[in-house]
């Protein structure tokens, strides 16, 4: 729904505008109501009052009875107040009602007490009415009671009560138009935020989105984008990097079997030498079978689509299990390998395989003739290590911060031979990264240790009980 | 055994065409979906080699048809694939095929595995192997050659064993490191060479019959004859 939140939040102004306008406007309705019908109260007690005095002055009796249009003309007043005086035999003196009214008289209880009584005209407006005694020329007792009615009163309230309305309607609309005009304004930075995501590309990664002018509140969702942009960035140079690597390294094998075969194709040759040339042939290219698989398994676990599936291993046994494999390669090159330690593992036991065979074939092509390979399994430090040493020449300090990188051969007498892919011990960084560990390379005098470094099981298994 | 090869790319329909042909099986090859499915139902057919990547009709499209059609639903159906994405794999499994090669792979891998679906590939589980003058002990471990007897190591019996038991079955590097040593994924192929070299300096050596043969670019197969 287009625009939706500032609808809603428009809308939501208007309502709570509307809602506070409408009880304000209530509250202060029903207070003016009351101070105006207090007053005309007042007013009206006044009036009798008033009535009582003039009733009270010594002529008063005899204006009565001679000449009664002159208290006609005095105690009516502006107000139109109707007014009875009336003896207590009930023989009526005095009686001001030119409209005809017929108003109730106020039973004794009233009289006594001074109490108004409501009334309604005939015309239907509210009235008044109250009575008291008084003393017809100060001598005389009389009861004499004066009624009023509020007709323009009520059009007044009427009157009030709309312009009340409108005065909350006309509040609240422009509260939502004026909710509705800010959040479109600010709203700004999102849609510069989506204009900024429309130009972003493969190859545009590395453009940041500016958080300059953005409200504090769209600062952490700017500062989130700008860090996965980063990321995206990462990950895509790292992807073309790799196609990149892989295509180069390729040259000089293809470069070989191509070189190879012209050569062999360029003079007759006796079925033996195109049997060689032909087995030489499948080995490069099984060489370069296992390049493809291992950059693809590089690529996969950089990309996490890699997940190991772990079970608990006994590193004596995959120790042994290594050496064992090696027992020929080893015995060749007249090294001897010895096992050493143990711990308990959660890894995936090929993936370990792997990273160790990577470990161990290096060992071994590098170690001095007639010395020890070592295979150590231990913990240290809440991480369990495990560690491949050779003795043999060492390792240029400009080189070790990049021996786990793909490809990386170190320019040293060190190349790995016809069937390296250079990529093992990448590899082994991979593995290692995939079970949350690292690997890293150790030298001390004349010796050379690859590590391995998992975390530790205790840790592991303490989680695994807060969480079971 | 009548092999049905249903791939488009020249090469390797010819390739495989021929090294089957060679390893004893008939040979049919169709070099497109629709024809292959013709050939299927048309002639007595034992098992589907089957290329995924195929135009027209693809390979998932003819593996769907073989299964749904009830004169080869039970056919077994092998799988060719240049894309190992686990879901690639799946699918292929889910619709029905029996089992699949990545590729590249070696083609003494695909002789083995046409084997075992044919179930053509026996591994002997006799407890005594007798192959030209070596006598094999399984429950003792032992391994005599014309009566005397051959010190091996554990790790070189196994491999012998191996070897022996499935006797004239060339087996490729990665399968010997698989079975023997349970390491599944491609090691450094030196590591197997070195083993069965070590093993042959015991076992062949000191005797006029060689019994470990190698067969350049496919791998080791135990035998009399060379």
């Amino acid at each position: 729904m287009r625009g939706s939140l500032t609808l809603r939040v428009s809308l939501a102004f208007v309502l709570i505008v509307g809602l506070s306008a409408a009880g304000l406007g209530w509250y202060l309705y029903r207070d003016f109501v009351g101070e105006i019908v207090r007053r005309d109260d007042i007013a009206l007690r006044g009036k009798l009052r008033q009535v009582q005095q003039q009733l009270a002055s010594p002529d008063a009796q005899s204006l009565v009875r001679d000449h009664p249009q002159y208290f006609r003309d005095t105690m009516s007043g502006q107000e139109n107040s109707l007014v009875r005086v009336a003896a207590p035999d009930g023989q009526v003196l005095l009686d001001i009602n030119a409209p005809g009214e017929r108003y109730p008289l106020p039973p004794a209880a009233a009289v006594e007490q001074g109490a108004l009584l409501a009334w309604t005209s005939r015309a239907g407006a509210p009235g008044q009415v109250v009575s008291s005694m008084a003393r017809l020329g100060g001598r005389q007792p009389v009861q004499v009671t004066v009624a009023r009615v509020y007709a323009d009163r009520t059009a007044m309230f009427a009157r009030y009560r709309q312009r009340i309305v409108l005065a909350c309607a006309l509040a609240a609309g422009l509260a939502g138009l004026l909710a509705a005009l800010l959040l479109v304004r600010g709203l700004r930075p999102l849609r510069a935020i989506a204009a900024h995501a429309a130009l972003v590309r493969p190859g545009r990664l590395d453009s940041q989105i500016d958080s300059a002018d953005a409200p504090s509140e769209l600062r952490p969702l700017i500062l989130a984008l700008n860090a996965m942009l980063v990321r995206l960035h990462d990950g895509y140079t790292r992807l073309s990097g790799f196609s990149a690597d892989l295509a180069h390294e390729f040259r000089t094998p293809v470069n070989n079997l191509l070189g190879q075969s012209q050569v062999a194709l360029a003079q007759r040759r006796s079925p033996d030498e195109y049997e060689q040339i032909l087995a030489s042939n499948v080995e490069e290219m099984e060489r370069l079978s296992r390049m493809i698989d291992s950059m693809l398994f590089l690529a996969r676990a950089s990309q996490e689509d890699v997940v190991p599936v772990r079970t608990t291993l006994a590193l004596e046994d995959e120790l042994g299990r290594m050496a064992a494999f090696y027992e020929g390669m080893a015995e060749e090159r007249a090294v001897t390998l010895r096992c050493e330690g143990g711990a308990s593992l959660q890894a995936d036991a090929q993936l370990l395989r792997r990273a160790l065979a990577n470990l161990l074939s290096n060992a071994i092509a590098h170690a001095r003739t007639g010395s020890v390979v070592t295979l150590a399994a231990g913990e240290r430090d809440g991480w369990t290590e495990l560690a491949v040493t050779n003795a043999g020449a060492p390792i240029a300090a400009h080189d070790l911060p990049h021996l786990f990188e793909r490809f990386y051969r170190a320019d040293t007498a060190r190349t790995a031979g016809a069937g390296s892919t250079g990529l093992g011990l990448a590899i082994v960084g991979a593995i290692m990264a995939l079970h949350g560990g690292r690997a890293e390379v150790r030298q001390a005098p004349g010796a050379i240790t690859f590590v391995l470094l998992f975390p530790s099981l205790q840790g592991a298994s303490s989680h695994a009980l807060h969480q079971g | 055994m009548h092999i049905l090869i249903i791939e488009d790319e020249p090469k390797t329909g010819d390739y495989l065409q021929r090294g089957l042909r060679e390893s004893g099986f008939t040979v049919s090859l169709a070099r497109n979906g629709r024809d292959g499915l013709h050939l299927a139902t048309e002639e007595e057919v034992d098992l589907v080699v089957l290329d995924v990547m195929l135009p027209g009709m693809s390979g998932w499209d003819v593996l769907a048809q073989l299964r749904a059609r009830e004169a080869t639903a039970q056919l077994p159906v092998l799988f060719l694939t240049a894309r190992d994405e686990v879901q690639d794999r799946v699918k292929g499994l889910e619709l029905g095929a029996d089992d699949y090669l990545v590729k590249p792979f070696a083609f003494v891998e695909l002789v083995a595995r046409i084997r075992t679906l044919l179930r053509r590939a026996p591994a002997r589980d006799d407890a005594l192997l007798c192959i030209g003058d070596m006598e094999i002990d399984v429950i003792a471990r032992k391994v005599r050659r014309q009566g005397l007897p051959v010190v091996l190591t554990a790790q070189e019996f196994n491999l012998l064993h191996l070897l022996a038991r499935r006797e004239g079955q060339v087996l490729s590097r990665s399968l010997i490191a698989s079975q023997v040593w349970d390491m599944n994924f491609d090691s450094d192929t030196n590591v197997i060479d070195a083993a069965i070299r070590r093993l042959r300096r015991k076992l062949d050596d000191p005797f006029p019959q060689k019994l470990i043969h190698t067969r350049r670019g496919m791998g080791y197969v135990c035998e009399v004859s060379a």
